[in-house]
């Protein structure tokens, strides 16, 4: 690993994304729904803050979501079969160096993303009464390790499958990761072993995503502790690392065309 | 030598025995060769019946360095397949590569290499002159010298003008010097390039032409692939004629042009100069003139010959009218090669 090999990759990366129109479109929506929400919801004070951060914060996971999946699943994939990777492949560039390059560049893009919407999202409260808190900080950033993660599971479905099968998984694997916790409490109330095995395995296989969700505790006010915060970096870390070795262990023994 | 008759099931008519005088210059032959490629072979496997595809089969031959070395095909014939496994992009089932003394997949060499895929294409939304800085940073140029070698390479392929401008409005010309551009942006020992002359204007090949010619006297390797077989004849030092995945030819083309055979016209008609004991070989008809009256067209094969029958021409006192070299072109033996699978010398047939 070149320290600047992954560096130039993850630029590159940056501001091929960050170029993208699908980018603009996705920021542009997002602030129209956000400033709409602000704008339509004819509810008592209180309850309007409640909705504003509620919606924003689960519309800014799913906007990421969006432009991780479509940007991501095309990202590896478009390279290798318009041979854009050849030209970077021949010179003395691993192929691990470059997941890592292009998985860093697309997360770099989603930070810069969430820093955008966060701003606005942060302006948006100032103008509700009552909803500005600094505690979305820690939200926007246990977003970003969500979407960090999904990142990863993107880069590594896009190494063994086509960019349509790629985000249909990745979209598959952000619904169970969300869901994990309730199918594995489903299973443990199963009568027969099956269930109940299956269940932990699909516990075990796919990413808690629940951990990153704060939405309930930051909408009721409740404070996210420091503990939390270490856990989820770990956690997230952990499932982003394994997926990258995984991706650069299938990527390597891939072929590409001349 | 590198000459080589290859293929074991389809006889060839062994070139060594065809071509006189084209040893290799002993310094040459005593450095490593830049480019060794030994029993390479690729079988593609495709769609869910895993069904096989012949890419190449045990095709080899090395390249010296300093040299010029195409590849010709046709569609399909497995020369990007070659170039691939050079690369370590496509993986062979079996063979040995070794690129300027390394093995293939050592990265290392690869830092002594510059490429230029079949169909360059890039990112959209980048711009000439940060494609270049971004492949910079990856060959690992000192950033001080990053701007230098920038423009050096802009300036090289004539893409100063467009620099500035987006990847993804390119035209195809312009890609493809670009391409070139980040080929040469390491200051390649070696430069492997797949069909570099495809989607260029007539000015643009021919300074790519230059461009090469200049690499090559400055030192630099060459291995390319090109369907432009004027061009091939023009640059190469040597070609390989792949046909279905096998190299049927590998030959130095100095060879080729040794053995072309000459037509001499001399005055008088050809009973004529029978009867003044020209040798017999020469009366076989140096063309498709067989008329009795007019200038005699005798034939001579190879310099040689030519020496010989002028010699007697003078002793006889026939004025000689015109001597002309009839050169198996290269397009002519890769015609050949492609319709008989064997070849045939224009010389001797
Ligand atoms: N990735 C692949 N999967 C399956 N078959 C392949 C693959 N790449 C090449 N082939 C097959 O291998 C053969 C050789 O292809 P290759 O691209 O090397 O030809 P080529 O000599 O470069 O032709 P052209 O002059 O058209 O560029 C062809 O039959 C091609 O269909
Ligand atoms: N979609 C586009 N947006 C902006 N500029 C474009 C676009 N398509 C082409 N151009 C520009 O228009 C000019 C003509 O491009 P065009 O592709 O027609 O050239 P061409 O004659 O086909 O060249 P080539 O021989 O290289 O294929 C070029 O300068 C090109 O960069
Ligand atoms: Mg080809
Ligand atoms: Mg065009």
């Amino acid at each position: 690993m070149t320290r600047r090999h992954v560096t130039a990759l993850a630029r590159g990366t940056f501001r091929e994304t960050v170029r993208d129109r699908v980018f603009y479109l996705v920021a542009v929506f997002g602030f129209l729904m956000l400033a709409s929400t602000a704008v339509l919801s004819p509810l008592t004070v209180g309850a309007q803050a409640k909705i504003v951060t509620d919606v924003g914060l689960a519309a800014m996971v799913l906007l990421g979501l969006l432009v991780v999946v479509f940007v991501g699943s095309g990202m590896v994939r478009k390279e290798m079969e318009k041979g854009t990777i050849t030209t970077i492949l021949a010179k003395p560039v691993g192929r691990r160096e470059y997941l890592l390059g292009k998985y860093l560049g697309l997360s770099l893009t989603m930070a810069a993303m969430l820093a955008v919407m966060g701003g606005m999202f942060l302006l948006l409260t100032l103008m509700s009464p009552g909803a500005f808190s600094l505690r979305f900080v820690a939200a926007f950033y246990l977003t970003f390790l969500e979407l960090a993660v999904i990142n990863a599971v993107v880069v590594f479905f896009s190494t063994c499958v086509s960019p349509v099968l790629a985000a249909i998984f990745t979209l598959g694997v952000f619904v169970v990761g969300h869901l994990s916790q309730s199918i594995r409490d489903f299973g443990r109330l199963q009568e027969g072993p099956l269930m109940q095995h299956l269940t932990t395995v699909v516990y075990y296989l796919t990413p808690n995503l629940e951990i990153f969700n704060v939405r309930g505790a930051v909408v009721h006010g409740d404070v996210i502790g420091t503990p939390h915060l270490v856990l989820a970096t770990l956690y997230g870390a952990c499932w982003a690392a394994l997926l990258l070795l995984l991706s650069g262990a299938v990527f390597s023994r891939r072929e590409l065309r001349g | 030598m590198t000459r080589q008759v290859l293929v074991e099931n389809e006889p060839l008519v062994p070139a060594a025995a065809l071509i006189a005088g084209s040893a290799i210059p002993v310094s040459r032959a005593a450095q490593p060769p830049a480019l060794r490629v030994a029993d390479l072979t690729k079988t593609f496997r495709s769609g869910f019946a895993r069904r096989r595809l012949r890419g190449v089969e045990g095709v080899s031959f090395s390249v010296g360095r300093g040299e010029v070395f195409a590849l010709l095909g046709h569609n399909g014939a497995g020369k990007t397949t070659t170039i691939g496994c050079l690369l370590d992009l496509v993986r062979p089932d079996r063979g040995e590569i070794t690129l300027l003394g390394c093995d293939h997949r050592d990265r290392r060499a690869r830092a002594r290499i510059g490429y230029l895929p079949e169909r360059p294409y890039f990112f959209d939304y980048l711009t000439g002159r940060e494609l270049l800085e971004f492949y910079c940073d990856l060959l690992d140029v000192p950033r001080r010298e990053r701007r230098d070698r920038v423009d050096g390479a802009l300036r090289r392929v004539g893409m100063m003008p467009d620099a500035g401008r987006r990847l993804g409005k390119y035209s195809k010309g312009m890609l493809q010097r670009l391409g070139l551009a980040q080929a040469l942006l390491g200051e390649p020992e070696l430069l492997i390039l797949d069909e570099p002359m495809s989607g260029l204007d007539p000015m643009g090949r021919r300074e790519v032409r230059t461009l090469l010619q200049e690499l090559k006297n400055q030192g630099c390797t060459i291995v390319l692939s090109s369907h432009i077989v004027p061009d091939v004849e023009q640059l190469a030092d040597a070609v390989g004629i792949l046909r279905e995945g096998r190299l049927v030819l590998n030959e130095r083309l100095g060879a080729l042009a040794d053995a072309c055979a000459y037509r001499v016209r001399a005055a008088g008609c050809l009973g004529e100069a029978a009867r003044c004991g020209l040798p017999p070989w020469a009366l076989s008809g140096g063309g498709d003139t067989a008329a009795a009256q007019g200038p005699a067209d005798l034939a001579a094969a190879d310099t040689q010959q030519l020496r010989e029958l002028l010699d007697a021409c003078h002793a006889a006192g026939l004025p000689v009218l015109a001597v002309e070299p009839r050169r198996t072109g290269l397009e002519d033996l890769f015609l050949r090669t492609h319709e008989h699978g064997t070849v045939v010398h224009g010389g001797k047939a």
